[in-house]
């Protein structure tokens, strides 16, 4: 297929779910598990589309389509941009298919409940899914605030799921104030970005952006940056996660710690990276500090956890802050691995959750303290968390180890010897923490009270299939690294490429080899140092009480939202802050202000080909502007659905409906074109 | 006179943002998030503004100005009072899940009171 039909075909994996969700609640009423069945069909299909796209994506194409057929003109795109790039597509693949093996896992734990509860269940989690993979697509950033909408709509539901239950209440307000807070952020932050610069592409604004980044740019920056790292779960915008993931049901859990939360981290790489590209030097700075923090307080908060479900919710923390520190390294060692731990982070945080959630659905047990004996009592279960816990430790044979190895190696590159030594000791805490987690609940002596496991053929699959990509992503890394995450990080790291990919279709982005030694001696010693200290502090953290930095930390999350919206707030405030002043006291990037500028990219907006030139510009522009605005009364298809925005009442539609004589009076404009 | 509009703007985040940080009840919080979301509306209008600019619809130019003046960019940003139509459609859904988490609170635990409702934390 050439690559217009394939970029054709782009809008379908997000469609097929939303289809899938409308199709759901309706058909609960023939049967309980329909709705979860067609949600798994219209999954498969959204997986198989984007396999289609696949092997032209990853050989280094951009396959870009504009909804409407609204092409851009002169590098002025009019039209909501989907655009296929290797990151997006990994990031896409990996919702349909782990969405997929959990709603499997569910038709088998949860197929007992009644058939309204299955049919919205199965509703709100493609609803979710549908906005990730719309979300990895879109190249615009409007449509990206749009599926962080939905995304955001659909976990309020799916966090409330358990009605009943009353932490579930407490969950959903606090997800809901905090959430809210961050879609004001964007919000404003892209209404700047457009005010300013007249796009929302992100191509366009890449280009934009070059090389004149003023003061309203970087707080845009700052806004965007603090409002997506609230959907990351980044400290210290992470008030809503743990309560979150504690309260929803196993599969639901798994959802958002392995697929919603690298949202934000997939929208802070597109802000970043490719919108504003070289531009956005310093706050790789700041990406590293946030990271660093959230690496070692999340491990600490995990290491003091009683609930298995918030001890691996608060290391989701850990883990998106280990993600972070992979990508501020903008290397591409570095940058493949914080892409590597993206896909690691959702397996085997998946599998993890599973497992909590099948051991709270099995025994009514939620604090590690009751439970114990668990090895005998579920072996399948105990073997599927000792892979995950395996897997984040970043032991050998499994994923972690080779992501964990790909970020140090990036920080070694860039000589940051004190973050890489942080980001070794957060680790040492994770292991521990997940550590302390499996011999409480596992391995610890308990009265047995007789086997507990029936494991369905659903829930099998759902458990074997995650266990196994752990494991087959951590023996043969070589495949993976050179075909699907070498491209990913080659788009980031050359933002120009994809841009005029975007914007003309014709560029591609070139190879690249990130090297991975597996048998390195280094990391290999680094590894076992990791496990020797992470078991005495275990034991020792088991004897002891609670060291004076962990109480504190844990008096600070005392439940309040309001408490937690301050944080939020502050953190937002600081990133601005860092954002705006750091260009200035490096040196870095170019501070100018000016209406030159201004006008220079303003004119022609989004809005269906009017120029918004209002404040001034020679007579030249005024004739490119007339010329654009040609361009589209006569190239547009007059009968499409066009109408991008909405509202930007297309110039072509308002010629036609008042006949030959209105849009004839349209068309004249032209004529002062030679003058 | 634009001036004025984002001053309110920035007062009603403000009055917003400090009903959010600082009331413990959860409607008076769903009240002061709206007030917060009204401001951004008007903050993204007025961005949209243009001095002596029309509403950006092209059928039927209003008295006094042609359909030429219009092509020439003399109209109100059309995409930024998009931006406010679609948000305010999400905000709209967005309450309605507030204030029936809000009711499903109040019946629970019987008290609209944030600091009540905190079994989860540490």
């Amino acid at each position: 297929m050439t690559g217009a039909a394939l970029g054709s075909l782009l809008p379908l994996p997000v469609a097929l779910p939303i289809g899938g969700a409308v199709a759901a609640p309706l058909l609960a009423r023939i049967s309980a598990r329909l709705p979860i069945v067609v949600s798994l069909v219209a999954l498969g299909a959204a997986a198989a589309v984007l396999m289609l796209e696949a092997p032209g994506v990853f050989g280094g194409r951009v396959l870009a389509h504009y909804l409407g057929l609204w092409h851009p003109v002169h590098g002025h795109a009019l039209g909501i941009a989907f655009a296929a790039d290797p990151l997006g597509l990994i990031f896409a693949l990996a919702a349909a298919v782990i969405g997929a093996l959990l709603l499997t896992y569910t038709l088998s734990e949860l197929g007992g409940l009644g058939p309204r509860e299955l049919g919205g269940y199965a509703c709100l989690f493609q609803l979710l899914l549908a906005a990730l993979i719309g979300a990895a697509l879109t190249a615009d950033l409007f449509d990206l605030f749009v599926w962080f909408e939905v995304a955001a709509l659909a976990s309020y539901g799916l966090t409330g799921f358990f009605l009943e239950r009353p932490i579930a209440l407490e969950a959903a307000f606090k997800i809901l104030v905090l959430t809210t807070l961050a879609s004001f952020s964007i919000f404003t932050g892209a209404g700047l970005l457009y005010a300013r610069h007249g796009a929302l592409n992100y191509a366009q604004l890449q280009v934009a952006l070059r090389g004149h980044v003023t003061a309203p740019d970087l707080v845009a920056l700052g806004l965007l940056i603090g409002g997506f790292a609230t959907k990351a779960g980044l400290i210290p915008f992470h008030g809503w996660l743990a309560d979150a993931h504690t309260a929803a049901p196993g599969p639901v859990s798994a959802l958002f710690s392995g697929l919603m939360v690298n949202l934000g981290i997939v929208a802070i790489l597109r802000v970043v990276f490719s919108i504003y590209g070289p531009a956005s030097a310093p706050v790789l700075g700041l990406l590293l500090t946030v990271g660093l923090v959230s690496a070692l307080l999340g491990a600490m908060l995990a290491l003091a956890q009683d609930d298995l479900k918030r001890l691996l919710a608060y290391d989701t923390v850990s883990q998106m802050g280990i993600l972070a520190v992979g990508l501020s390294t903008g290397t591409a060692a570095g940058l493949g691995g914080g892409i590597y731990h993206l896909v690691s982070h959702a397996l085997f945080k998946s599998l993890l959750f599973l497992c909590a959630g099948a051991i709270v659905h099995r025994t009514g047990l939620t604090r590690l303290a009751e439970m114990g004996g668990l090895a005998r009592r579920m072996p399948v279960i105990t073997a599927a968390f000792v892979v995950g816990a395996l897997s984040i430790a970043g032991i050998p044979p499994f994923n972690g180890y080779v992501s964990l190895g790909l970020i140090h190696q990036g920080l070694l590159e860039r000589h940051e010897t004190i973050p890489l030594a942080l980001m070794l000791i957060a680790q040492v805490i994770t292991i521990a923490a997940l550590g302390r987690a499996a011999w409480l609940a596992f391995f610890r002596r308990a009265p047995d009270r007789g086997r507990l496991e029936q494991l369905r053929p659903g829930m099998l699959a759902g458990l074997a299939s995650l266990a196994g990509c752990c494991v087959a992503f951590g023996v043969a890394p070589g495949f993976f690294l050179e075909n699907v995450i070498a491209p990913a990080a080659a788009g980031e790291l050359h933002p120009g490429r994809y841009a005029s990919a975007v914007l003309s279709g014709a560029a591609r982005l070139p190879a690249l080899k990130i090297p991975f030694d597996y048998a390195s001696p280094g990391e290999l010693a680094l590894v076992a140092a990791g496990l020797v200290v992470a078991g005495p502090l275990t034991w020792v953290y088991l004897r002891i009480s609670e060291p004076a930095a962990i109480r504190v930390l844990r008096a600070a999350h005392n439940g309040s939202v309001n408490d937690y919206a301050a944080y939020a707030v502050t953190g937002t405030l600081a990133v601005i802050a860092a954002v705006s002043l750091l260009p200035r006291l490096s040196g870095h990037g170019t501070v100018s202000g000016g209406i030159a500028h201004r006008v220079s990219t303003h004119v022609v907006g989004q809005d269906g080909g009017l120029p918004i030139a209002s404040h001034g510009g020679g007579r030249g522009r005024q004739a490119r502007a007339e010329r654009l605005l040609h361009a589209f009364v006569v190239r547009q298809p007059v009968g499409e659905p066009g109408d991008p925005q909405g509202l930007g009442v297309p110039v072509t539609r308002a010629g036609q409906r008042d006949g030959a004589a209105s849009s004839h009076e349209l068309l004249p404009v032209t004529d002062d074109d030679g003058q | 006179m634009i001036l004025a509009n984002y001053l309110t703007a920035a007062a009603l985040f403000c009055i917003g943002l400090y009903a959010v940080l600082t009331r413990r009840n959860m409607i008076k919080m769903v009240m002061g998030l709206s007030l917060m979301e009204g401001s951004t509306y008007l903050f993204m209008l007025s961005l949209a503004y243009r001095g002596g600019s029309t509403a950006p619809v092209l059928l039927g130019p209003p008295p006094g100005t042609s359909m030429r003046a219009l092509a020439h960019g003399n109209v109100a940003d059309p995409v930024l009072q998009n931006f406010c139509l679609t948000a305010v459609v999400i905000g709209v859904a967005v309450t309605a899940v507030f204030l029936s988490v809000v009711v499903r609170i109040a019946q629970h635990y019987r008290t609209l009171d944030s600091d009540r409702v905190r079994e989860m934390r540490g």
